[in-house]
């Protein structure tokens, strides 16, 4: 066990000094040793004992996880699986078995109702990373908060078992204990892991990948980057030259071009790497409108103004 | 006139703090959003920059320095540094577990061995008739309900021995390695391990003048002097000594005085004995052979183009 602070008992001694509680004028403390000695750290009335043999190999055991309680059916009560061994009175459930699906004979609802949905195969897999996780790797030196943290560097340290999946997604178990700023770059964020990395000082970007192009990174045939793929004519001669000139071809990396895709990184609030693309106001769906907004963009109608000289030329 | 000064700085500190909470309204837009449009489609979090940088990132360990002693003046010869990966792993007490278990289990004998009914020796004709006597129906003598009858489920001689990834084994070698090292409990002595025995009892011995019972308690009192003056006898938890091959006086030795200590040979080391005694004393080239040995874990055998793996360094000598 830790030292314990008496810290309650500094505390009392330090509001009856600023109160100035009348007890406090007949008894005042000699100095603020005094109040310093309350705050020293006390020593256990019981001293735990250790114990410690000759030598490791009496100390040595697998994880929790790998043992597991040996259950033998039938052998007295106290072992709470005797007489009837957990399967109650007589029946046929007793004497023998039955199908989990069996209802008696009434129409099964998988007939009745049929199967409900769909499984989309073809949905994005991400790679799941906890906030805890994080913290862990940075302590034992496997990530480097000072640089910026993107899925190659997540992939490298082997936070994910060096797997390569359509994306990777920041989740927020143990956002407590992440005490440090971190700049990370992935696919996509929680809300909650948002939220506790900022209120650590911290920043995070979403960014559209593929399988392909994280593979890319990873290999060292991409080059990192939170901007998405210029667009028009005027960057073409550019880019060329670059190209061009650059030793080595690196790929570009890919936006996003379905409605989805396009939505989530649109949206500040994912603080994906689109949403400078946003007008003042603007919504991040391609789609919905916001009611309102219109107004301010179009221009008011004016009423026309009748001039004397085209009513004279009209005949009605 | 105390209190009144009070009032009006806690007034003071109000309006601070009012002013503080509330937006400046004048460099707000003249046309005020309305709120449905400022609404986003996901939830809320507050925006904030990175504000600092980690000055001296941590970096692990590049190296432990081991001493090279003589035995048994144990004066420092040499100074090297061998790498944290098989020296200093982090104690992994379930790895430890696995493999002292699958040693264990690898050194059963397995010849228990039960007579069932049809082994055990009698006749198996009928002890009895069917119905009528008002005893229970018997078949054979050897039956396990009687007295004398085989046993049903007994032990079969069969091999206990279990299977261990080999990376696993070799992991826990050198986490045993680590873990001995860490504690100060490895010492690294020259090549040519052997206990000194005095030249003239040496030749009495080969003449063949002292018994065998004079030649053991002469050696024995050596070694416990040698070892009562190291601390590392039996009063000190014993200690191991580790050599490439049987060298005779070291090893005969050990046998004699062995309460305080065992020599082993290094193909006959297991990592049960690594954690046994108080200590270990093994020989440089030994201590390369057994890691090179038990580096499967970061050393890949897949040949592509030849073996082109790196293992880690081993032994580089810094001072001597």
């Amino acid at each position: 066990m830790p030292p314990r602070l008496p810290l309650a008992r500094a505390a009392r001694c330090c509001s009856e000094m600023a109160i100035g509680a009348p007890s406090m004028f007949a008894t005042r403390p000699a100095s603020l040793v005094s109040l310093f000695a309350a705050l020293s750290v006390q020593t256990q009335t019981k001293p735990q004992s250790q114990t410690r043999s000759a030598s490791i190999l009496a100390n040595l055991s697998d994880n929790r996880g790998a043992y597991h309680k040996r259950i033998r059916k039938g052998r007295g009560a106290s072992s709470g699986y005797g007489k009837t061994s957990g399967r109650g009175m007589k029946g046929q459930k007793q004497h023998g078995s039955v199908h989990p699906w069996f209802q008696g004979g009434q129409t099964p609802l998988i007939v009745s109702h049929g199967r409900k949905g769909f499984e989309n195969l073809r949905a994005d897999k991400m790679s799941e990373i906890n906030l805890d996780r994080i913290q862990a790797w940075i302590d034992a030196g496997r990530l480097d908060p000072t640089k910026k943290i993107t899925p190659r560097e997540l992939i490298l340290s082997g936070i994910i078992g060096r797997s390569y999946k359509d994306g990777i997604k920041i989740l927020a178990r143990g956002k407590t204990g992440l005490k440090m700023p971190i700049d990370i770059m992935v696919s996509r964020v929680s809300a909650a892991a948002i939220e506790a990395i900022e209120a650590v000082g911290g920043k995070v970007t979403t960014r559209y990948y593929t399988k392909e192009s994280i593979k890319r990174l990873v290999q060292g045939d991409s080059i990192s980057t939170d901007k998405p793929l210029p667009v028009g004519a005027e960057h073409v001669a550019d880019i060329l030259e670059k190209a061009r000139s650059a030793k080595k071809h690196y790929y570009r990396l890919p936006d996003p071009t379905s409605r989805w895709d396009i939505e989530y990184y649109r949206d500040p609030a994912h603080r994906g790497y689109l949403s400078h693309t946003l007008k003042p106001g603007e919504s991040p769906s391609l789609y919905f409108k916001v009611p309102g907004v219109k107004a301010a963009f179009v221009k008011s109608t004016k009423a026309k103004k009748v001039n004397a000289e085209d009513l004279d030329e009209k005949l009605f | 006139m105390a209190g009144k000064g009070l009032k009006s700085l806690s007034e003071a500190m109000n309006g601070l703090r009012i002013a503080a909470a509330q937006p400046c309204r004048a460099l707000s837009s003249a046309r005020p959003s309305p709120w449905i449009s400022r609404r986003s489609m996901a939830t809320e979090a507050p925006v904030a920059n990175i504000t600092r940088s980690v000055d001296e990132p941590w970096q692990p360990i590049s190296s432990v320095p081991v001493t090279i002693y003589s035995f048994p003046t144990l004066e420092p010869r040499a100074l090297e540094s061998w790498s944290p990966k098989h020296l200093h792993l982090p104690l992994r007490r379930d790895i430890l577990h696995l493999a002292v278990v699958y040693e264990g289990d690898k050194t059963r004998q397995g010849t228990a061995c039960a007579k069932t009914r049809w082994e055990v020796h009698g006749s198996h004709r009928k002890m009895g008739p069917q119905k009528g006597s008002g005893r229970a129906r018997r078949g054979s003598k050897q039956s396990p309900l009687l007295r004398g009858g085989g046993k049903s489920h007994g032990p079969r001689p069969r091999d206990f021995s279990t299977k261990l990834n080999r990376k696993v084994y070799d992991l826990a070698w050198r986490t045993a390695l680590s873990y001995r090292y860490r504690r100060g409990e490895l010492i690294v002595a020259e090549d040519g391990l052997e206990l000194p025995l005095p030249d003239d009892f040496l030749q009495l011995a080969e003449l063949g003048r002292l018994g065998n019972e004079l030649e053991d308690s002469f050696v024995r009192k050596y070694i416990k002097q040698i070892m009562e003056g190291l601390a590392w006898g039996k009063a000190n938890g014993r200690t191991t000594f580790i050599t490439g091959d049987r060298r005779p006086n070291l090893f005969t030795g050990m046998e004699a005085a062995g309460e305080d200590g065992r020599a082993m040979e290094l193909e006959d080391v297991d990592v049960k004995d690594l954690l046994e005694t108080g200590r270990i004393v093994i020989e440089r080239s030994a201590l390369k052979e057994m890691i090179k040995k038990h580096q499967s874990d970061l050393v890949t055998r897949v040949a592509i183009k030849g073996l082109t793996s790196k293992t880690p360094p081993t032994g580089q000598l810094i001072a001597v």
